[in-house]
């Protein structure tokens, strides 16, 4: 009986404990126990982050950002605590814990914040302001800005060595890379990527017009070098981190937009907006090894399945290239009367996760079998998709 | 309305601020040592005292200084003036963190915060008034204007990130909709419902700036209007007899060129295509004999100086964009045989042999159509036909066929090459229908040389004429300027009649601007006319050629 009575006890000790742990838990607000387990959607004019389930491809949550705000990329931190994003029109960034979905902190940047990116080691965030001309650098230890870094011209991308000692930035607005040394969070060098030509006086339309200089100086994926397009110059610098100049020029095709690096280290390219084609570039001997016909507007590349897949933004149209043969592939309807934005790729390089803003969803393709499945109403605009460890995060 | 109302709010708000302000004012107090405080009653109970004596350096008490103590939690003001031995008081302060400064001569000589008051609580702060004093006054001063200066800097960042277009974007999207038996209509399925397409207004809320929405008006005026495009050349070639007796020895021709080209988006993937060329002047095939036409412009000559319409057709395109159909008044060789580095007489070579397979056999453009198949993974069939007479009787007057398979690869581990063969039909001679085959290949070596070669060959009355042609092609290096091109061929034309013709070019593609090119020339050619004795001239020349 006494026996009984103990059991009787404890039991409802251990159910109490239970429902604490419980109540406890659901009191944090877990909604994303996996941070590897989601994509996460920038959908620019419904203000908000949206998260999908990789799996059920369903929405597990959306984190408003506020009216007006116009979210640019998103990206998630390498430790995959917290999920930031630059708010264009609001000029903050914002800082998102991955776990509960939660809006931690909103900071004051410079104008126009767009593209962002983390150092390996988490603690700093730099977001890109390419209508301030300058670089925020976010601690994200104290969640603070701490630094300001002036004297870009309109700083579109960010990239860090493998060991976060350096950041690369691309310049649009200019024909050279910016080299900061993270510790002293400085501008310490301006690399440029290659002479304009002489005959440049005698095109003022083309040279003193709208600029396209630098998008991205983009590490190979050995992290020995950094490539950098230049749309003007129709060249790719090839960048070496050591001396940080360049060591070759690598002419490709007109006003390519930026480079995407293959997964398997063998070939890069660079869509060209110009002339509608990719060139696609050899990284072993650093040379052209095909120009091949592609679409108008395109805004990214995405690696799967042995494929690349260049997305042409406005026909409605992916084209789809074989990276062994080096030959075309194909290419994927995904609509008519559409607008397709950028896209991730999951890790195992198997689907690719596309924003398409006109309907508002997100097309899952499969890079082997090439089918195609909308996942709707995800949110207003879809601008843009992030996998935490894609090889293929990016945006326009 | 939203904003209405947020500026209705904001209003009352500006106007609490400033009635909270007025209150402040109104709370301002000045006491003197010895006399009693005026006390507010309903504080009464809750406040302190704060008393202490200004000093100058040297230790002296200094009379009539007015000491000011502003509450740091709600700006209240209090002022009290020292007696002759220096001494001030403020007999009842609301309970609080002060600032407590002194000015002197417009200047603060000395300011110090967080001076607590508490309930009940008598506090003393003796004030000396020397160069440190007012050094650290000074530095006080000059960090609240910086901050006061980052207030407004934010004030201003704020404002510029308001001040765009912020109003809602309206737009018009076409939907899946799904309508039940009952004739409601849902935007997921439903069980029983069907599908229908529909186009339904949308509303967005974004910002954008002036400049955003500016160029997005422009360029959506520019979807809906017909484009022009120009391509205006001038060639100028010099002829040197170089063996035989022709006629003329040497002589000097220009031919000038302006084609208008006009293209209109019509319809979805629907394209409209119009080409209007005029051409003045002397080219050397007016003078001299040779098989193949020195100056390629010479083919579209077809009357001086007056306007001709070449080509006028409409596109369009289905099966996924895989699938053009063409039909209207064409030149089908603009789709056929489009070698990579020997296509065009007014960017590569100039000689005709180097542009065309002669082969091909078209003179005339006439009413056709064509159809194209691209694959997009390579593969790539076309077929078409066209009326090859000026003056046609019926449809079938005049009529050659075209057909072309192609494709694209890179073999061997060199880059891109393409590789066609087609095949045509002819009948322009009476009760009998010619045909005639080819090959085109142009393949890159590396990025920066290209390789080409043709081959073609025709049925005649006499026999089978044949013609070949080949070269090399140089781009993105030995160069003057990054997007130059040169290169050189060779072209020889074996007819069934005897005549023979071999030529050889080379020219230098100057790219002054985007829409300005400068080329050199050079071309040899030596004809061996059946029967008759053999000629050869050199020809250099300049082009320039405009193109937008």
């Amino acid at each position: 009986m006494f026996t009984s009575r103990r059991l009787i006890v404890a039991g409802a000790v251990l159910l109490v404990a239970l429902g604490a742990l419980g109540v406890g838990l659901q009191a944090q607000g877990v909604k994303i126990s996996d941070p590897t387990s989601v994509v996460m959607i920038v959908n620019r004019d419904s203000n908000d982050i949206a998260f999908m389930d990789i799996k059920t491809k369903k929405l597990v949550g959306s984190v408003f950002l506020g009216n007006n705000v116009n979210p640019h990329m998103v990206m998630m931190s390498p430790d995959g605590r917290y999920v930031v994003t630059g708010g264009t029109r609001a000029n903050k960034a914002f800082i998102i814990d991955t776990k509960t979905l939660q809006l931690v902190k909103t900071i004051p940047v410079d104008i126009a914040p767009e593209h962002l990116a983390f150092s390996p080691d988490s603690r700093w965030y730099y977001q890109g302001n390419p209508e301030g001309d300058s670089i925020s650098v976010i601690d994200m230890q104290s969640l603070s800005k701490i630094k300001t870094i002036p004297g870009f011209a309109e700083p579109l991308n960010v990239t860090f060595l493998p060991d976060g000692s350096k950041a690369y930035i691309g310049n649009y607005g200019a024909h050279w890379v910016g080299v900061v040394d993270v510790r002293r969070h400085e501008l310490v060098k301006k690399i440029p990527i290659a002479e304009v030509p002489g005959v440049s006086k005698l095109d003022p339309e083309k040279y003193l017009g709208e600029i396209h200089g630098i998008n991205i100086a983009m590490p190979s994926p050995d992290g020995k070098y950094l490539y950098a397009a230049d749309g003007t110059l129709g060249i790719v610098g090839v960048i070496d981190p050591r001396e940080d100049k360049v060591i070759k020029h690598i002419r490709v095709g007109k006003d390519p937009w930026r480079i995407y690096m293959g997964h398997d280290g063998k070939y890069a390219i660079t869509p060209n907006n110009g002339d509608e084609t990719i060139s696609i570039i050899d990284l072993k001997t650093n040379t052209v090894a095909a120009t091949l016909e592609a679409g108008p507007n395109m805004t990214g590349v995405n690696f799967a399945a042995g494929k690349a897949f260049v997305i042409s933004s406005t026909s409605g149209f992916v084209y789809v290239y074989n990276m062994s043969s080096l030959k075309p592939a194909g290419r994927i309807k995904m609509g008519t009367n559409i607008q397709l934005e950028t896209a991730t790729t999951d890790t195992k390089d198997e689907k690719m996760y596309l924003a398409e803003s006109t309907n508002h969803e997100v097309l899952i393709i499969d890079g082997k079998t090439e089918q195609v499945e909308h996942v709707k109403n995800v949110g207003l605009f879809p601008w843009g998709t992030h996998i935490m460890d894609s090889k293929d995060n990016y945006c326009h | 309305m939203g904003r209405s109302l947020s500026v209705i709010g904001g209003a009352a708000l500006l106007a609490a601020a400033i009635v909270c302000g007025s209150g402040v004012a109104f709370a301002q107090a000045t006491q003197k040592p010895g006399q009693p405080p005026q006390m507010n009653m309903a504080n009464m109970d809750h406040r302190g005292a704060l008393s202490g004596r200004v000093r100058d350096g040297a230790g002296a008490g200094q009379a009539n200084v007015t000491v000011q103590a502003v509450s740091q939690e709600n700006g209240a003001m209090f002022s009290a003036t020292t007696d002759a031995q220096g001494n001030y008081a403020f007999g009842a302060l609301p309970v609080s963190k002060y600032e407590v400064s002194v000015t002197r001569n417009g200047l603060t000589a000395y300011r110090k915060r967080d001076v607590d008051i508490a309930m009940d609580g008598k506090a003393q702060l003796d004030i000396t008034l020397d160069a440190a004093s007012a050094a650290s006054a000074a530095d006080f001063e000059r960090q609240d204007l910086l901050a006061k200066i980052a207030t407004l800097e934010q004030r201003i960042t704020d404002l510029e990130s308001s001040t765009v277009l912020s109003e809602p974007e309206t737009r018009v999207r076409r939907v899946e909709v799904f309508v039940d038996p009952s004739g409601g209509e849902h935007d997921e399925p439903v069980p029983g419902a069907k599908k229908e397409i529909t186009y339904r207004r949308e509303r967005t809320y974004r910002r954008q700036t002036i400049s955003e929405k500016i160029d997005a008006a422009l360029e959506d005026a520019a979807k809906k209007r017909v484009t022009v495009g120009v391509d205006a050349a001038m060639a100028t070639q010099f002829a040197t007899r170089s063996r035989g007796e022709t006629d003329p020895a040497n002589g000097a021709y220009a031919l000038a060129s302006a084609d208008l080209f006009f293209t209109a988006g019509i319809a979805q993937n629907t394209l409209f295509f119009a080409d209007i060329v005029g051409l003045s002047g002397a080219p050397p095939d007016s003078q001299i004999p040779t098989l193949t036409l020195i100056n390629g412009y010479t083919a579209r000559l077809v009357e001086q100086n007056s306007l001709n319409l070449r080509e006028a057709w409409l596109r369009t395109e289905v099966y996924k964009n895989r699938l053009a159909f063409i039909a209207g008044r064409l030149d089908l060789t603009n789709y056929f045989d489009a070698n990579a580095f020997a296509n065009d007489e007014s960017t590569q070579f100039i000689s005709d042999a180097l542009v065309n397979n002669q082969m091909l056999g078209l003179a005339v453009n006439g009413v056709g159509a064509a159809t194209e198949f691209d694959a997009k993974n390579g593969f790539k069939a076309k077929f078409g036909f066209q009326q090859s007479s000026p003056e046609p009787t019926s449809l079938g007057d005049s009529l050659f066929t075209l057909s072309e398979v192609g494709y694209t690869f890179t073999p061997f581990k060199l880059p891109e090459g393409n590789y066609r063969v087609w095949f045509r039909t002819d009948n322009s001679d009476p009760d009998v229908i010619r045909k005639g085959a080819g090959l085109s290949a142009d393949q890159k070596l590396s990025p920066a040389v290209g390789l080409f070669g043709r081959y073609g060959q025709q049925q005649t009355a006499l026999g089978d004429d044949r013609f070949y042609s080949g070269g090399f092609s140089f781009a993105k290096a030995f160069i003057f300027n990054p997007e130059d091109t040169w290169g050189v061929g060779y072209a020889q034309m074996d007819l069934a009649s005897g005549d023979k013709e071999k030529l050889v070019e080379g020219y230098y593609n100057l790219l002054l601007t985007e829409k300005l090119r400068l080329s050199f020339h050079l071309s040899s050619v030596l004809d061996r006319p059946a029967g008759g004795e053999r000629f050869a001239y050199l020809f250099p020349g300049i082009r320039f050629q405009a193109a937008f």
